[in-house]
């Protein structure tokens, strides 16, 4: 190693530990006093980088964190609070939601779900006469009554229709039974004239009030059902 | 779950201020050398480590927690010219006084070196006080850095050669005062 190079190597590291370095110190007595000149050199610079450190700084520093961390925290339980109160009030929307909105859109849909829910209740060979006089009184509630019989009535009573009050009549059918409903107007669900499910199909009509929905099973001849009851019924108002 | 975190925080708080009594005094004395300014040194330095006890996740390695802090302290000194660059007068807080610790020879010696140190171009400085400081190869000043290996190496040996003859030619000087 020449001179230069190792003047270059002791002056960048004057504690270098490299294997050739410390070979040419200990072969050389004018390298070695070199290496310890610049070794004073280090420790006077190292007394003089040392610089006073301020005797609190390290109880400064860790007091300033904990009052950081204290504030971080108390923000955190306020978002914490904040969420959890938003969360409550979101579930709460989706629970009114849930429990007050239409899981049907269309009349068709719910009159024929209606009608699929309660099928066991009723039977085409039922002996049960309503009367047409206890019909209109129920009809009055609606401002509607029949001037006749459309058909033999097995049932009629009031009901909910998706959370409406209407009136849900059955009559006999030629082989099953035909429900019929009368029903406010609502907004929520979509008028459908004519709709069709598994097994039932359904015709709709539109009056100034109230809308009159006719559900039976495929085969029963539903346009003549309409057209009786079109015929049969009045509206007060 | 919430044993478990206040477990974590507790255990978070330990490193903390285990980091804070292991390393304050070499990051102060970098922050010094950094700023000249003992006041600005100080907020540097909380600074760091307030931003490292944000972070403190993220230190896996203790043994490069040095490094680390010195990282955040650079990027802090950085910033603090982003924000507004205070022109600093020219250079007279050469020294902090140390009466306690040194003999009277001991005290002017420093006081000359620091006054030398602290005028040495900041290239050289930095390096310097890394090595000697912070304790860093030449490898990881050069990372720290940002540089080459052997530009590190060429600024130490400035550096040194540079202080070296300014403390020779001192002592001349003073030895023709005292004679």
């Amino acid at each position: 190693m020449d001179d230069l190079q190792f003047r270059r190597r002791i002056y960048a590291d004057p504690n270098t530990r490299d294997e050739d370095m410390l070979d040419a110190i200990k072969s050389d007595p004018s390298k070695q006093s070199f290496a310890q000149e610049l070794e004073d050199l280090d420790s006077k610079l190292f007394r003089a980088l040392n610089v006073e450190v301020p005797s609190d700084l390290s109880d400064k520093l860790i007091l300033r964190q904990t009052l950081a961390s204290h504030q971080q925290q108390k923000r955190k339980s306020r978002v914490h609070l904040s969420i959890a109160a938003s969360v409550a009030f979101a579930m709460g929307l989706t629970f009114n939601f849930m429990q007050f909105s239409s899981t049907y859109s269309t009349l068709g849909d719910y009159a024929i779900a209606h009608v699929a829910h309660e099928e066991d209740y009723f039977s085409n060979t039922s002996t049960e006469n309503v009367s047409l006089a206890s019909l209109n009184d129920k009809m009055a509630t609606f401002n509607g009554s029949f001037t006749s019989r459309v058909g033999k009535l097995l049932f009629a009573n009031f009901c909910r229709f998706d959370g409406m009050k209407s009136l849900h009549l059955v009559y006999q059918g030629e082989t099953s039974t035909v429900t019929v409903f009368v029903v406010p107007n609502n907004e929520d669900l979509e008028f459908s004239a004519n709709f069709t499910g598994n097994k039932l199909i359904g015709k709709s009509q539109h009056f100034t009030h109230s809308n009159i929905i006719v559900v039976g099973d495929k085969n029963e001849p539903l346009q003549k059902w309409q057209n009786a009851i079109d015929k049969s019924v009045n509206w007060s108002i | 779950m919430s044993a478990q975190v206040s477990y974590n925080m507790a255990t978070k708080q330990v490193r903390y201020e285990a980091l804070v009594k292991a390393l304050h005094s070499d990051l102060f004395r970098y922050a010094y050398w950094l700023c000249h300014d003992k006041h600005v040194a100080e907020d540097l330095v909380q600074e760091t480590f307030l931003r490292a006890w944000r972070a403190l996740d993220s230190l896996k390695d203790e043994k490069a927690a040095k490094s680390w802090l010195i990282t955040i302290l650079r990027r802090e000194n950085a910033r603090r010219f982003e924000r507004k660059r205070f022109e600093m007068s020219e250079y007279e807080e050469a020294a902090i006084t140390d009466t306690q610790s040194t003999s009277n020879e001991q005290e002017i010696e420093n006081y000359w070196l620091r006054e030398k140190i602290a005028q040495m171009p900041e290239e050289y400085r930095e390096p310097l006080v890394l090595q000697i400081i912070g304790g860093f190869s030449g490898e990881e000043i050069a990372k720290q850095l940002d540089l080459n290996k052997n530009t590190v190496m060429t600024r130490l040996f400035r550096a040194r050669n540079q202080l070296k003859e300014a403390l020779e030619n001192t002592t001349k000087v003073r030895g023709q005062y005292n004679g």
